[in-house]
C-alpha cells in the first residue's frame, strides 16, 4: 500500500511538474484566513519582493470548503504554511513535504482555564479545541500528564469559553488568547499554560511545498523563500506600515477582526520568530525541535514512524 | 497696556462715584454668583435626574419590546420541543415540526432540529431538519454535510454542553451546499433528550437580528444619543458605527488605550447588571444607561452625550448669565450717575474749601436746603468756617499779645543779665585774680544767679539756683542776688551771709520758693577761703569735688539759727569751679545726663587753663552732650583762681 501511494504521488508530482513548467504563476496559500500571522507574505507581495525575484506569486487564502492542505494536494497551490506538527502528520501519512522557510521559532499554543486555576490541575475538564486541527501538542500533553481532558472541537471556541460551556480552551497566544482578552476576560497568568515554557516548545509556522513540486522548481522555491524572509524582516522593522498592509487584506476579505487585534497579533507573531536562546530571528528549522515533535507525536500515536529533520529540509 | 490700566486705576481712585458703583456691582455680583450657583447646581441635578428617569424608561420600554419577541421565540420552542422525543421513530416528522414553528410564528427566521452523528442510521452521519422563512416563503431542507459540520457549531454545542436552553451570540450562518439565512441571526437553543434523558440533539430557533437592531437603533431619547447592544463576549451587535459591528467589542479600544471606566461598564453589562455610568466616549462626556436583555446574556445601552442632556439647561444658563452681566454693567453705570449727582454739593464744598484754604474766609457756602448727611456736612462746614473766622481773629490778638509779652520778656532778660557782672576781665587792675563766669537761662529768663565783688582785699562770690524756672524764679533770683550783695558788703562771713539771706527770704515766702547757693570769700592776702554751701552742688577744687563737711539747707525753706561755714587755708594758685546743675545734669535727646564722672573727666588736666578757657570748654562740652536738644535747665558757671604770688 505504501509503495502504491508513493507511485501515485510520484506520478502526480511528475504531472504537476509538467504543468508547473507551463505555468509561471506560484500560488501561495496561508493556512488560515487573512490576518497578521501572514504579514511577511503580504509585505513581500505588496512591496514587490516576489516580483523583484522574478516570481509571479498569487496569495489565495483557504475557504470553508477547501483548506490549505486540500488546495496543495489538489495542486491548486504550490506553497502553504503549516505548523511543524501538522507537517509531520502529513509527511507521516506518506505525503512528502519540504520546508522551504521556517518563520516560527517558538510555540504559541496556550491552554486558558476559565476557572482561574492552573489548567494542569483540571483533570477531566472539558477543553475546547479547533475543529480544523492544530491541537496535536495539547493531545500529547493530555495523555502524557494523564489529564484526560474531554476535547470539544468547535468552530468558535472563544464563544463557548465566554458562555461557560467549556472549562478551558486551547488558544494561540497571538489570536484566540487576545480574542478572550478582547471579550473582557481578565486572564491571570496562573490560569494560562504556555506550551513554549515547558518541554513542548515546538516550532510552528513554516512554508512547505510538495516534494515533487519542489524538486522541479528548486530555484523558484529558493526565490520565494528568500523574498518571503525579506518580507518578514521588513515587517519586523516597519510594524506600523506592515499593519496597514495586513488591514488591507483583512478588509478585502471581510474578516471579523480589527486593527487593535491585528496589531497585538503582529507583535506576538514577530516575538515568536525570535530564537529565545540567541535572540535572533533565524528563519531555520531546528533539528532538535523536529526530533522533539516527532517523538511526542509517536508517543501519542499520531505518528506511526518517526519523521526526521532531513526528510523535511530542502536539499 | 500698563498705561491704560494705570489710567483706569487713577480714574477709579479719583472718582468716589466710580468706586461706589464698582463696589456695589461687585457685591451684587457676589450675591448673584452665590444665588445662581445654587440655582444652577440644583437645576442641573434636577435635569440629571429627569434625564436618568427619561432614559431609563426609554430603555425599559425598548427592552420590553425586544423581550416580547425573544419570549415569542422561547414560547414557540417550548411549544414544540416536547413533541420531538415522542416521534423519534420518524426522522421526517422533524421537517414538519420545524416548518410548523415558522408557520405559526412569522417573526421567526429559521428553525433547525439537529441530531447527534448517526442518530438516524438511515440518514447517515448528519441529520438536521431545517426551515427558513425568507420573505414569507418557508423552505425546508436537511442540513449537515462535510462542509457544514453542525456538531461543532455554537448553536448545537452550547445547548449540548450547558445542558439547558440558551441563546447564542449573533452570527452569520453559512452552508455552502444548502440554503441558509442571509441575515445575521441569533439562535435560541434547547437540548433534546430521549426517554432515558440522554442528549440526542438540539432544537434551535433563529431570530433575524435586523428587526432587533432596527428596534434598538431607533431608540434616541436625545438628538445625538444612540443605542448599542453587546453580546456576552462584549461584541457590538448594534452600534451606529457599522465599522464596529461584529468587528469590535466594547473592550477593543481599551486594548491599546486602557480605560478603566469603559472596562467597568463592559463588565457590568456582561454581568447582566442594570444601571447608569458616566464616562468619556470619543473624548466626550456621556451618560450610559444599560440593561440586560432577558436571559440572552446580551445587554442594551443608550449612550447620551452630556451636552445633549444639558443642552437646554446650558442654553438657559448662558442666557441668565448674559442677562446678569448686562444688568450688572447697567447697575454700575446707573449707580455711578446717581452717586455722581448726589455728590455734586460735595464737589462744590470741596472747591469752596480750597478757596477758604487759600485765605478767603468770606466765601459764602451754598445753602440748598438739604437736610441729609450732605446738607448736615454743608451746615457743619459753614459753622466751621464761622468758627475759623473767629479763631483767626483771636489768633491775631493772641499773636500780638505774645509778641508784646516776648518783647517784655526780652527786656526782663536784659535786666536780669544786667544784674550779674558780665564784664571780663572782672578786675582788670588786679593781676592776682583770674575770674570768669557765665549764665545761660534755659528760657528767656532764668532762676540761676552768680555774683562777685572785691571788698577790703576780700573776694566775695556766689552761685545760686532758684527752685522752679521762668519769671517767678527770675524775680526770686533778683531778690536773692541783691540780698547777697547788700549783706556780703557788710563784711560778714559766708555762713553769716547765708543766715541773713535765709532770714530775709523766709519771711513772707508764700510761694515756698528756695534757692541753693554756694557763697565763698577769699582773703586775697592770705589765700584763705571761707565758704558756706547751702544745698548747692559741691564745687570743684583743682578738678576734684570740695571735701565738704556740711551741706546746709537751701535758703528760703525755713528759718535757721546758724549756718555752718568751712574754710580752706590757702587756695592761691588753685582753681575753683562753682556751677549749677545745668552742667552735670544737662540732658541729651535720650534724656541722659552729662553726669559727675564726665564732669571730672572734663576738668582733669584743666587746672592750668584760664578761668575763661575752663568756662568755654565746659559750655562746649554741654553743647556737644545735648546734641541739639533744648536746654533742660539754666546753666551757670563760675571759675576763679587766685594767682600765686610767684606766678
Amino acid at each position: 500500500m505504501y509503495k502504491v501511494g508513493r507511485f501515485i504521488l510520484a506520478l502526480a508530482g511528475l504531472l504537476a511538474g509538467v504543468f508547473a513548467g507551463a505555468q509561471d504563476r506560484l500560488i501561495f496559500t496561508p493556512q488560515w484566513t487573512p490576518q497578521a500571522q501572514f504579514a511577511g507574505y503580504y509585505v513581500a507581495q505588496e512591496l514587490g519582493f516576489y516580483r523583484d525575484a522574478g516570481l509571479n506569486v498569487e496569495i489565495v487564502h483557504p475557504s470553508a470548503s477547501q483548506s490549505a492542505l486540500s488546495r496543495m494536494f489538489k495542486n491548486e497551490s504550490q506553497a502553504t504554511t503549516l505548523q511543524l506538527c501538522q507537517a509531520l502528520e502529513v509527511v507521516g501519512s506518506d505525503v512528502p513535504l519540504v520546508n522551504i522557510l521556517q518563520t516560527s521559532m517558538n510555540n504559541s499554543m496556550v491552554i486558558v482555564s476559565r476557572r482561574g486555576v492552573d489548567p494542569l490541575t483540571q483533570k477531566g475538564a472539558r477543553v475546547g479545541c479547533w475543529f480544523a486541527g492544530f491541537g496535536q501538542l495539547a493531545f500529547c500533553l493530555s495523555d502524557k500528564e494523564h489529564l484526560d481532558y474531554q476535547w470539544v472541537p468547535s468552530t468558535t471556541t472563544v464563544n463557548l469559553f465566554v458562555k461557560g460551556a467549556i472549562d478551558a480552551a486551547l488558544a494561540m497566544s497571538y489570536n484566540e488568547y487576545y480574542q478572550m482578552v478582547q471579550s473582557g476576560m481578565e486572564l491571570d497568568e496562573s490560569c494560562v499554560y504556555r506550551f513554549c515554557d515547558h518541554e513542548y516548545n515546538v516550532q510552528e509556522d513554516g512554508v512547505y511545498m510538495r516534494l515533487d513540486y519542489y524538486q522541479a522548481h528548486r530555484e523558484e522555491a529558493r526565490k520565494f523563500a528568500d523574498a518571503s524572509r525579506r518580507g518578514w524582516e521588513w515587517a519586523a522593522e516597519h510594524p506600523d506600515e506592515t499593519l496597514d498592509i495586513v488591514m488591507k487584506y483583512v478588509q478585502e476579505n471581510h474578516i471579523i477582526t480589527n486593527r487593535s487585534m491585528q496589531k497585538l497579533m503582529l507583535a506576538e507573531v514577530l516575538r515568536l520568530q525570535v530564537n529565545r536562546e540567541t535572540g535572533e530571528r533565524e528563519f531555520r528549522l531546528r533539528p532538535d525541535m523536529v526530533q522533539k515533535a516527532s517523538d511526542l507525536l509517536i508517543e501519542n500515536g499520531i505518528l506511526l514512524t518517526p519523521v526526521t529533520y532531513e526528510q523535511l529540509i530542502a536539499r | 497696556m500698563k498705561r491704560i490700566f494705570d489710567k483706569v486705576i487713577f480714574l477709579i481712585r479719583r472718582s468716589l462715584a466710580a468706586r461706589l458703583g464698582i463696589w456695589i456691582a461687585l457685591f451684587a455680583a457676589l450675591i448673584f454668583i452665590a444665588a445662581l450657583g445654587f440655582l444652577f447646581a440644583e437645576s442641573r441635578q434636577a435635569v440629571r435626574q429627569e434625564a436618568i428617569s427619561h432614559a431609563t424608561q426609554t430603555l425599559e420600554t425598548t427592552v420590553l419590546r425586544v423581550t416580547s419577541i425573544l419570549d415569542e421565540v422561547v414560547v414557540a420552542t417550548d411549544n414544540t420541543d416536547w413533541l420531538i422525543p415522542r416521534h423519534l421513530d420518524s426522522a421526517d416528522s422533524m421537517f414538519v415540526y420545524c416548518r410548523r414553528i415558522l408557520e405559526n410564528n412569522p417573526d421567526l427566521n429559521g428553525c433547525s432540529i439537529s441530531f447527534e452523528p448517526y442518530y438516524f442510521r438511515d440518514k447517515g452521519r448528519w441529520f438536521s431538519a431545517y426551515s427558513l422563512n425568507q420573505n414569507g416563503v418557508i423552505q425546508t431542507t436537511q442540513e449537515g454535510n462535510d462542509e457544514y459540520e453542525y456538531f461543532y457549531m455554537d448553536f448545537y454545542l452550547q445547548a449540548k454542553l450547558l445542558g439547558e436552553p440558551c441563546w447564542t451570540e449573533p452570527y452569520n450562518d453559512f452552508n455552502p451546499k444548502e440554503f441558509y439565512s442571509p441575515d445575521v441571526i441569533a439562535s435560541y437553543c434547547k437540548p433534546i433528550r430521549d426517554e432515558e434523558d440522554n442528549y440526542i440533539g438540539t432544537i434551535s430557533v433563529d431570530l433575524s437580528l435586523s428587526w432587533l437592531s432596527e428596534t434598538i437603533s431607533a431608540v434616541k431619547p436625545y438628538p445625538n444619543s444612540y443605542s448599542i447592544m453587546i453580546g456576552e463576549g462584549g461584541t457590538f451587535f448594534v452600534h451606529p458605527d457599522t465599522t464596529k459591528l461584529f468587528y469590535q467589542t466594547i473592550f477593543t479600544e481599551t486594548l491599546e488605550h486602557p480605560d478603566p471606566a469603559r472596562t467597568e461598564l463592559g463588565h457590568a453589562m456582561q454581568r447582566g447588571e442594570e444601571g447608569m455610568k458616566q464616562l468619556m466616549v470619543n473624548g466626550e462626556s456621556c451618560y450610559v444607561f444599560y440593561k440586560p436583555l432577558s436571559t440572552t446574556g446580551w445587554s442594551v445601552a443608550i449612550v447620551c452625550p452630556e451636552r445633549d442632556i444639558f443642552s437646554g439647561f446650558n442654553r438657559l444658563r448662558r442666557s441668565v448669565l448674559a442677562i446678569v452681566l448686562v444688568g450688572l454693567l447697567l447697575m454700575l453705570l446707573v449707580f455711578r450717575r446717581i452717586v455722581g449727582r448726589e455728590l455734586v454739593p460735595l464737589q462744590q464744598l470741596a472747591g469752596q474749601a480750597k478757596t477758604i484754604a487759600s485765605g478767603d474766609f468770606e466765601t459764602r457756602l451754598p445753602d440748598d436746603g438739604r437736610i441729609d448727611e450732605i446738607g448736615q456736612l454743608s451746615q457743619s462746614f459753614s459753622e466751621m468756617q464761622s468758627s475759623l473766622v473767629n479763631y483767626v481773629e483771636e489768633l491775631k490778638t493772641t499773636t500780638a499779645q505774645k509778641a508784646s509779652f516776648e518783647n517784655e520778656l526780652k527786656v526782663a532778660s536784659d535786666i536780669q543779665m544786667g544784674m550779674v557782672p558780665r564784664i571780663f576781665p572782672a578786675f582788670p587792675k588786679r593781676k592776682d585774680i583770674d575770674l570768669y563766669a557765665s549764665m545761660t537761662p534755659a528760657k528767656e529768663v532764668g532762676g540761676d544767679l552768680y555774683d562777685f565783688f572785691v571788698q577790703q582785699e576780700k573776694l566775695y562770690f556766689c552761685v545760686g539756683d532758684v527752685s522752679g524756672k521762668g519769671i517767678p524764679a527770675s524775680l526770686f533770683m533778683a531778690v536773692t542776688r541783691n540780698m547777697f550783695r547788700i549783706i556780703a558788703q557788710q563784711g560778714h562771713t559766708p555762713a553769716e551771709v547765708a543766715k541773713q539771706i535765709n532770714d530775709f527770704i523766709t519771711q513772707d515766702n508764700e510761694q515756698n520758693m528756695f534757692v541753693t547757693m554756694f557763697i565763698g570769700r577769699i582773703d586775697l592776702q592770705t589765700g584763705r577761703l571761707d565758704f558756706c554751701n547751702c544745698g548747692h552742688n559741691p564745687p570743684l577744687l583743682d578738678g576734684k569735688f570740695f571735701p565738704l563737711k556740711y551741706t546746709n539747707q537751701p535758703l528760703g525753706l525755713w528759718e535757721r539759727d546758724e549756718f555752718s561755714g568751712e574754710s580752706i587755708d590757702d587756695v592761691r594758685g588753685r582753681q575753683i569751679l562753682v556751677y549749677t546743675d545745668g552742667l552735670n545734669e544737662a540732658e541729651n535727646r535720650a534724656m541722659e545726663i552729662l553726669g559727675n564722672d564726665r564732669l571730672l573727666e572734663l576738668m582733669a588736666g584743666a587746672e592750668n587753663l584760664s578761668a575763661e578757657a575752663v568756662i568755654r570748654k565746659l559750655q562746649k562740652a554741654v553743647e556737644k552732650h545735648r546734641d541739639g536738644a533744648s536746654p533742660n535747665d539754666d546753666l551757670t558757671l563760675l571759675c576763679v583762681r587766685l594767682l600765686h604770688p610767684q606766678e
